[in-house]
Parts: structure tokens; C-alpha cells; sequence
């Protein structure tokens, strides 16, 4: 009863959290009163708040959410997949392949940044799974060593871009990888919901064999599932989404791995629930999160910083709170 | 005027040669040269600029790496043959540096940034001088400028380049804007990003304040990013844009979620045209202000033509090299 008290929450959160943030936010033309001003009287500078609504806030909301439920979702998935509670949407290497892709554009402008960090992140992920690719077989564990390997590969050449980028570049180089939503815009959004979209629906549509999947190999072809293919359109939908999330808002560490760990937590490890309660959640928790950081300072600080000091004790509580047997 | 004391010529000991120098750096650390430095190593680029200011150029061995594919790099190699040759090593830049490099070069004075610790340590413990710089204000850049031409032997320049940029900006502080009433506020753009600008406590808010405009962004920080409704609601007069090479003014200008600024509204959007003549960091400050004060009050400065201060400003701080600048 309790977890399905949950569930439900859950689904309901999201739509009166977007409509709420629209009312959060640092401008001191665009608070609560002057809003509502705005709207049912036509007062105060209609102008302004509209921009501030329309252009600032709402491409900025609708993008905390795709990109937090993108994340969540494929970290759930890959965990599925790996059979393994450590991983997360950057263990293929993801997250170092777009942030070189990222520095390399910011550094020599031949690409605009998103689509840089993006091709590169699926180009460290698919080399990942061709070095771990042999006779015809990828293996889980070889999976996981190649996306290691990939991924100090990439920190290594991103490494030499910050060497030779010059101190303004290399700012950017460095705000890129700390995570920023501040720089959200309808653009962004644009070139993001579609890729995130398709990986979502792809998952989404798998989420059954996702638990399947997690029982291993032997079990999933026992009841008439072909594993390998199934884990590959699964790996490249998770890709897909959580690539276009960090092309979109630079790298939010481990918030792949925990947002997955509080809904198990939440609601129980059946991937069935667990992968829409993944994409709902994960949204609207990194779009509380970012409502704090939007309210608590008056200038950005990066959004990872605050995923890591919010997500990190909420997770620790309820890991505390709840029995589900790691310790043993 | 700052206050220079602690740097002099002590020919007064009678222990020490009569070409003795002695210079208090920015760590407030003493350095001691027997005589001028002439295998000077300068690992900042803004420094470097100083250095050819003082014409004492032909004795720099060593520079920057960003020198040779920066945004300065064009001048640069018209300043110097060897820098548009590549022949001048590059032994670091302002974060990493390699000591086997500046130890093989056998310099006489490394100039480098004050917070490189680990990198000064590293070449001390060589028995290499170091003069460490850290600018803060305009009055730095007086000071480091006087210990450059003590170190090089060349003070009487340094004076003049001084004094030079000193009645500069007295004459713009006497101009017609400081009795406008409501000063422009303006609003700063770093090369990192529209949102990422200066704060209060930053050498771009002395630059503005010194064109007589006010900086829209009260943060008390060198560098702040913002969120977009902070800047909104500062609603700018005039949007001046670091050198840029992502972006320019009219993408500013054509951004919808920026329509109703009143600097984008009456297209009050610049660019400073290069890295290298408008470095605030070093003496063309004086420059920077004055681009700055006639886009901010342009009726006040219409007889400042800024195509003559730029020829005026490159001939009297680099000299007969200033004319290679203007081509």
C-alpha cells in the first residue's frame, strides 16, 4: 500500500513541480505577486515577466527534467544490463568522450559544442563495445574493463586540450564538465528532446526484459529472449538518451547511479515500475535541485554541486531507512 | 600615484655594484640582480607586452606558449622576428611549466604568475630569481611596469610610459561625462559565455567606472555567471563584449530572449576589437577606457576619434614597432 502510495506520487509530481518552478527564480521583476499581477490584471512589466517565464524559465525547467530523467533512466537500464549496482550512464565511457568532444569544440570552434560533446560521447561508448566485442560475444565484465580503459583514453586527450587552451577556454572547459543548466535555452531543448525522447520510448518499451535481462545470459534465452541483441538495443537507447542529456547540460556525476538506487528503494527492483518511476523521478528531483540552486545564491554556481550536497545525504537517509540487504 | 619605495637602486651600499637592483615583488619577496637582467624568461603574456614597452624586448629568451597560437599571436610576431619565426622557446605559460626547460635556458630573471607556488618553489631552489606578479588593480600595473624598467635597466621609460597613461586618463576624467547625472550601467560579457561577467571587485569594474558608467552586476566577485533573469532584470544600457570569437554583437543583438534589454533595444552592443590592444593588464587600459567612455556617452566624446588614439597609443608604448601594430 505504502509503495503504491508512492508510485502514484510519483506520477503525480512532476507536472505541479513544472508549474510551481515557473514561480522560482532570482529576478527580483519576476516574483510570485508580480506574476500573478501580471497575468490576471495585465499590471507591472508584462513584458519582462513574460520573457522571464517564457524564455528563461520554462526552456530551463522543461531541460532539468528530460536531462534528470534521461540520466536516471539509462543509469537504471545499464544497471539492468551490467547486473551490477555500481554502474552508472557514464560507465562506457560516455561521460569523458563528450567532455573532449565538448573542450575540442570550445577550444577550436569546429563544432558547435552540443553536437561535439554528443558525437563523441556515443563514439567513446561504441568504441567501448567494439573492444569489448570478440567472436561475435561482448562479455559484461569485458564491457565494463573496455569502458574503463576508453574512458582514461579520453580523460587523457582531454587533458592535452586543457594544456594547450588558453585561461578563458579553459574556464569553459571546466564549467562544461561541472554540469550547467544556466545556459538552457529553447535551442537546446530542441536539439535535446528528440534523441532523449527516442531513447526513453525505447526503454521504456523494453523495461519487462530489462528484468529478464538482469536474471543473466542462460535465464533470459531459457524463457526465448536473445540477450546479446536485446542488451545492444538497450545499451544504445540508454546511450542515446543519457548522451544528449550530458551534450545538452555538461557532466552531472553520479547522478545516474543514485537517482535508480533511491527509486529501487522507493518502490521496489521490478524494472517494469522502476523504469518509468526512473524517467519521473529522476526529473523531477534534479528540477528541486535546481529550483535550490536557482533561489540560494544570487549568481550560478555549477548544478553538480548541488546534485552531489542535496542527492548525497537524501540517499544516505534512505539507505539508512530502509533494509534492502547490501550489507549482507 | 603609487607608492614605489620599496623598489630602488641601491647604489647608496657600498658593499653591492654600482648597477646593484633591488625589487619588492607581488609576493612582497625581495629580488636581488647584480646588474639589469638580459636572459629575462616571462611567462605571462600581459607581462611580456610590458617588456616590449620598454624596449627591452631583445632580451627576452623565453615566452609564453599561448604567444605562439593565442589570440595575441599576430602581434606578437609583429613586435618580434623571433616570435614570427618561432625561434623564442616556450618553457610554460601561466599553468604548467616545465623547470628542465627554464633551467636549461640559463636565465637571469623568470617573470611568472604569483599564484604558480609549486613553480616559482621549483625554480628558486635553481638559484633563478623570480619576479612573481599579481594585478589587482590599475595601480599594479604602474608598479609592476617601474619594477620591469629597475629589472631591465630601463627607468626612465618606464617612467615615461607612465606618466604617458597617468595624463591619459587624467584628461578622460576631466571630459564632459563626469557631470552627466545618471550614469549608463554596463554590462560585461567574458569570452566564456553571455552569462559569465565581472563583479565588483573585478579590474573590469574600475575600467568602467573610469569611462564614467556604472558595472550593472553588484556581485562582489572577479568572475560571476549569472542566471539570465539577474540579467534581465539589470535591464544594461550598453553590453560590451570581451574580445570574442564565438560570438559577436549581433548575436546578441538577434537573441529574442534578450529583446527587451534597453541596450539590445537601442543596439548598444560592442566588441573590443582585439585581446591584444585592449589587455587591460597592461598600460592600454587607458585605451579600453576610452572605447568604453565613447560608446557610453558618445555625445560627450564625439571629438574623441578612437582610430587616432589607437595610432597615437601603439607609437608611444611600443614605439617605431607600433607602426608594424596599425597594419
Amino acid at each position: 500500500m505504502k509503495k503504491r502510495i508512492i508510485s502514484i506520487s510519483i506520477y503525480v509530481l512532476p507536472l505541479p513541480l513544472i508549474l510551481a518552478s515557473l514561480f522560482i527564480g532570482p529576478s527580483q521583476s519576476a516574483t510570485p505577486e508580480a506574476i500573478f499581477r501580471a497575468i490576471f490584471y495585465d499590471t507591472g512589466n508584462v513584458s519582462l515577466i513574460h520573457s522571464v517565464l517564457l524564455d528563461v524559465r520554462l526552456p530551463r525547467i522543461l531541460l532539468t527534467f528530460l536531462v534528470g530523467g534521461s540520466l536516471a533512466i539509462s543509469g537504471c537500464s545499464f544497471q539492468a544490463i551490467f547486473r551490477n549496482p555500481l554502474t552508472d550512464s557514464y560507465i562506457l565511457g560516455l561521460s569523458s568522450g563528450a567532455a573532449f568532444g565538448a573542450a575540442l569544440a570550445l577550444a577550436y570552434s569546429f563544432l558547435p559544442v552540443q553536437l561535439s560533446a554528443f558525437l563523441f560521447g556515443l563514439l567513446a561508448v561504441g568504441l567501448s563495445y567494439y573492444m569489448a566485442r570478440k567472436n561475435k560475444n561482448v562479455s559484461i565484465v569485458s564491457l565494463i574493463l573496455a569502458g574503463i580503459i576508453v574512458s582514461g583514453i579520453f580523460t587523457a586527450l582531454l587533458t592535452i586540450v586543457q594544456f594547450f587552451s588558453d585561461p578563458f577556454r579553459l574556464q569553459s572547459i571546466v564549467h562544461w564538465t561541472m554540469g550547467n543548466l544556466h545556459n538552457a535555452s529553447w535551442e537546446k531543448l530542441e536539439s535535446s528532446v528528440i534523441p532523449i525522447t527516442a531513447g526513453v520510448f525505447i526503454l521504456f518499451i523494453f523495461r519487462w526484459r530489462l528484468n529478464v535481462l538482469a536474471l543473466g545470459d542462460d535465464e533470459a534465452r531459457t524463457v526465448g529472449i536473445n540477450p546479446e541483441r536485446d542488451q545492444l538495443i538497450v545499451l544504445i537507447a540508454a546511450t542515446l538518451a543519457s548522451s544528449s542529456a550530458v551534450a545538452a547540460a555538461g557532466i552531472i556525476g553520479l547522478y545516474g547511479l543514485i537517482v535508480p538506487h533511491i527509486v529501487r528503494m522507493l518502490n521496489g527492483p521490478d524494472n517494469r515500475q522502476s523504469i518509468p518511476l526512473n524517467f519521473l523521478f529522476g526529473g523531477a528531483f534534479l528540477l528541486i535541485i535546481d529550483d535550490i540552486s536557482r533561489t540560494i545564491a544570487g549568481f550560478e554556481l555549477p548544478i553538480g554541486v548541488f546534485t552531489m550536497l542535496i542527492g548525497a545525504p537524501f540517499f544516505i537517509f534512505l539507505m539508512k531507512k530502509t533494509n534492502i540487504g547490501w550489507n549482507s | 600615484m603609487p607608492c614605489f619605495q620599496s623598489c630602488r637602486h641601491s647604489e647608496d651600499r657600498s658593499d653591492k655594484p654600482a648597477t646593484y637592483i633591488e625589487v619588492i615583488d607581488f609576493r612582497g619577496r625581495e629580488i636581488n640582480l647584480d646588474k639589469p637582467a638580459t636572459r629575462i624568461i616571462c611567462l605571462i603574456e600581459s607581462a611580456l607586452s610590458g617588456i616590449y614597452m620598454l624596449k627591452a624586448g631583445d632580451n627576452v629568451i623565453g615566452v609564453p606558449s599561448e604567444i605562439y597560437n593565442g589570440p595575441t599571436a599576430e602581434q606578437y610576431a609583429l613586435l618580434d622576428d623571433r616570435i614570427r619565426d618561432k625561434k623564442l622557446p616556450s618553457p610554460g605559460n601561466w599553468d604548467f611549466v616545465s623547470i628542465e626547460n627554464i633551467v636549461a635556458l640559463q636565465p637571469d630573471l623568470v617573470i611568472i604568475w604569483a599564484s604558480q607556488t609549486e613553480s616559482i618553489a621549483s625554480i628558486e631552489s635553481h638559484g633563478i630569481p623570480v619576479y612573481a606578479v599579481f594585478l589587482k588593480s590599475f595601480t599594479d600595473i604602474y608598479k609592476e611596469i617601474k619594477d620591469f624598467g629597475l629589472l631591465t635597466g630601463t627607468s626612465q621609460r618606464a617612467d615615461s610610459l607612465i606618466k604617458y597613461t597617468e595624463d591619459e586618463i587624467i584628461k578622460l576624467e576631466s571630459a564632459p561625462q563626469s557631470s552627466v547625472v545618471k550614469k549608463s550601467s554596463v554590462y560585461f560579457i567574458w569570452p566564456q559565455g553571455l552569462l559569465e561577467t565581472a563583479g565588483t571587485t573585478s579590474t573590469v569594474n574600475d575600467l568602467i567606472e573610469l569611462a564614467g558608467a556604472k558595472n550593472c552586476c553588484p556581485i562582489p566577485q572577479e568572475h560571476a555567471v549569472i542566471n539570465k533573469e539577474n540579467l534581465l532584470d539589470w535591464n544594461p544600457d550598453i553590453i560590451v563584449m570581451w574580445f570574442n570569437a564565438l560570438q559577436n554583437p549581433d548575436d546578441i543583438i538577434a537573441s529574442t530572449d534578450l529583446k527587451y534589454l534597453n541596450a539590445v533595444r537601442n543596439m548598444q552592443v560592442y566588441e573590443l576589437p582585439s585581446a591584444f590592444l585592449c589587455d587591460m593588464w597592461t598600460l592600454k587600459f587607458a585605451y579600453t577606457t576610452k572605447l568604453l567612455a565613447k560608446w557610453c556617452y558618445p555625445s560627450a566624446y564625439a571629438d574623441l576619434n578612437t582610430d587616432e588614439e589607437k595610432r597615437k597609443m601603439l607609437f608611444e608604448l611600443y614605439g617605431e614597432k607600433g607602426g608594424n601594430l596599425l597594419k
